[in-house]
């Protein structure tokens, strides 16, 4: 299979000081999932993506594609299919001419053009000059030339930007459908809780540098304090008997009448009202998003970037 | 990857953008439309006789080079809006093979409607050109014509080269349309010998019949030529050493 490889990337731009927008990154982007790329604006998302497709060099280290620098692919858009920019279709070229320009090099027939533009809700409007496309067509445009060529490999930055509720719905199932038929998808975005509905692993950047890459379940259950919400009809009982046990209960019950339980499971607390009868009207664990996830961890990286480094022995211990 | 299916995406994306087949279209079309102007209304640009025939049926390839330089300028600018070069260079990630397969569209393209363009309206011009007209067995004449198209090729791929030195096809025209409109006059007077020697001079002696200068016709093209080869080198070491 098709997987995307990051070995020791960075990339450092001349200035004084010079500037890394990669820092010695590594990571891989396996197949038959959504690999979501997260990170700030300027975190070197974008980057890492055109130095993967070659576009930019490297300034050391190696990113390849199917074990293969993406410029040594003989008809690169039968691997890996790419959008960047949704901008960069030229204004006064109509879709299908767009289109038509990209599939030409790889001898790809007009007939595939039509299928990737009624693919993706542009049939109509193939004709139309780009210029008088909005924001959002020209994203779906984009996703169509990375569809052109079948490719095995897709890598996709920020594609729901512009999009409308419905675009947004559409992409989500794209990308879910395409990881489900194997294909590697990896997708960059900067809006946690959108990339949470598609993502099923995440490659984590900051400032550079790799911050995490695990499965999202694991980032946000790592990322995130345990914590449950329990409903009761008896909740001076309730609250007296946790306590007693040493959980640290909410001063008060929210606006639906649930109670918070800090550092606890659902199954935790199930047993012990359980144990002691209390009735119980709704028990769950309340997980952390992946917005809150992502913020925990960068604010850690800060306090770790911020803090001194230690003079003497005895200040670390 | 081959050749020729890259040659066909680059005309498919020369062709569909307005300004780049407008420009070129613009060769055929100022040149015709000068010509016919000036000859259906006086005779020609020497209704007298005056001066060189095979430059007086020709003299029209002054104004089409400028249509030329910018066709070959909005060839390549088009590719430097908007990071459009990076969808191009996914597509193509062998840069040598997209600039020469770009380059050759470029040429090509100025070349058939550069020769139709000469051959056209010298044909056209001198159908009003009453006792002063020649034919195209005038000595020169053929040559002038086959000159004036490769002249125009020359000078779109002249401006090609400078275009992704540049990235701007503004930047280009800036720069070449007062070197070639201008610096021949004010080297001319300075150093007459070397403005022989700058391209647009230099590859117009072939437009005339009994050239006068230190360069033959086609010796001319021949500069003309190296000052494109030039430019297309230095268009390609900024190409292949820059991040897209």
């Amino acid at each position: 299979m098709t997987s995307i490889d990051v070995r020791n990337l960075t990339k450092e731009y001349a200035g004084r000081p010079p500037k890394r927008a990669v820092d010695g990154l590594t990571f891989s982007v396996e197949p038959g999932r959504v690999t979501g790329f997260l990170g700030p604006n300027g975190a070197g998302k974008s980057t890492t993506m055109r130095l993967v497709l070659g576009l930019d060099r490297p300034s050391s280290g190696t990113a390849t594609v199917g074990g293969r620098p993406y410029t040594a692919l003989a008809e690169p858009l039968r691997t890996v299919g790419a959008l960047l920019d949704a901008q960069a279709a030229h204004g006064s070229r109509t879709a299908r001419n767009h289109l038509r320009a990209l599939a030409a090099s790889h001898r790809i027939p007009d007939r595939r053009v039509d299928e990737v533009l009624a693919g993706t809700g542009l049939a109509g409007a193939a004709r139309r000059r780009v210029r008088t496309f909005s924001l959002g067509m020209r994203q779906r445009l984009g996703i169509a030339a990375a569809l052109l060529g079948d490719p095995a490999v897709l890598l996709l930055d920020e594609p729901a930007n512009g999009l409308d509720p419905e675009g947004i719905v559409w992409i989500r199932e794209l990308l879910r459908g395409l990881a489900a038929e194997g294909r590697t998808v990896f997708v960059s975005s900067h809006l946690m809780n959108e990339t949470a509905l598609f993502a099923d692993h995440l490659v984590v950047l900051g400032r550079g540098r790799l911050l995490a890459d695990v499965p999202m379940r694991e980032f946000i259950d790592a990322h995130s304090h345990a914590r449950v919400r329990v409903r009761t009809g008896d909740p001076v009982r309730l609250r007296a008997t946790l306590l007693a046990e040493g959980w640290v209960v909410g001063e008060g019950a929210d606006e639906a009448g649930r109670w918070v339980v800090e550092g606890a499971s659902a199954e935790e607390i199930g047993a012990v009202t359980a144990r002691e009868g209390i009735p119980v009207f709704e028990l769950a664990d309340e997980r952390a998003s992946l917005e809150q996830a992502y913020l925990a961890l960068t604010s850690e990286e800060a306090e770790h970037a911020a803090a001194p480094r230690p003079r003497s022995a005895s200040l670390e211990a | 990857m081959p050749f020729t299916a890259v040659v066909r995406s680059e005309w498919i994306k020369i062709s569909s953008v307005r300004a780049s087949s407008g420009s070129l279209l613009a060769v055929f079309v100022v040149a015709l439309a000068l010509n016919l102007a000036l000859y259906v209304s006086v005779g020609g640009p020497e209704p007298d006789g005056a001066g060189d025939p095979v430059f007086r049926a020709l003299f029209q390839t002054n104004y089409a080079q400028l249509a030329a330089i910018s066709f070959g300028a909005t060839a390549v600018s088009s590719e430097y809006l908007n990071g459009a070069l990076r969808n191009s260079l996914a597509a193509v990630p062998r840069r040598g093979l997209l600039y020469a397969a770009k380059a050759a569209v470029t040429g090509g393209a100025a070349l058939v409607v550069g020769l139709v363009t000469s051959f056209t309206t010298f044909f056209a011009g001198q159908a009003f050109a009453g006792e002063y007209a020649i034919g195209i067995g005038e000595p020169g004449a053929l040559r002038g014509c086959f000159g004036a198209g490769m002249y125009l090729a020359l000078m779109a791929l002249l401006a090609f080269g400078l275009t992704f030195l540049l990235r701007s096809a503004v930047a280009t025209l800036s720069i070449l349309t007062p070197a070639l409109l201008m610096l021949p006059f004010v080297i001319g007077d300075v150093a007459a010998g070397a403005a022989d020697y700058l391209p647009d001079r230099a590859g117009r002696q072939i437009l005339h019949q009994d050239p006068v200068g230190q360069v033959g016709p086609w010796a001319g093209l021949g500069v003309a030529a190296l000052w494109t080869a030039a430019a297309l080198l230095a268009g390609w070491w900024a190409m292949r050493r820059r991040d897209a």
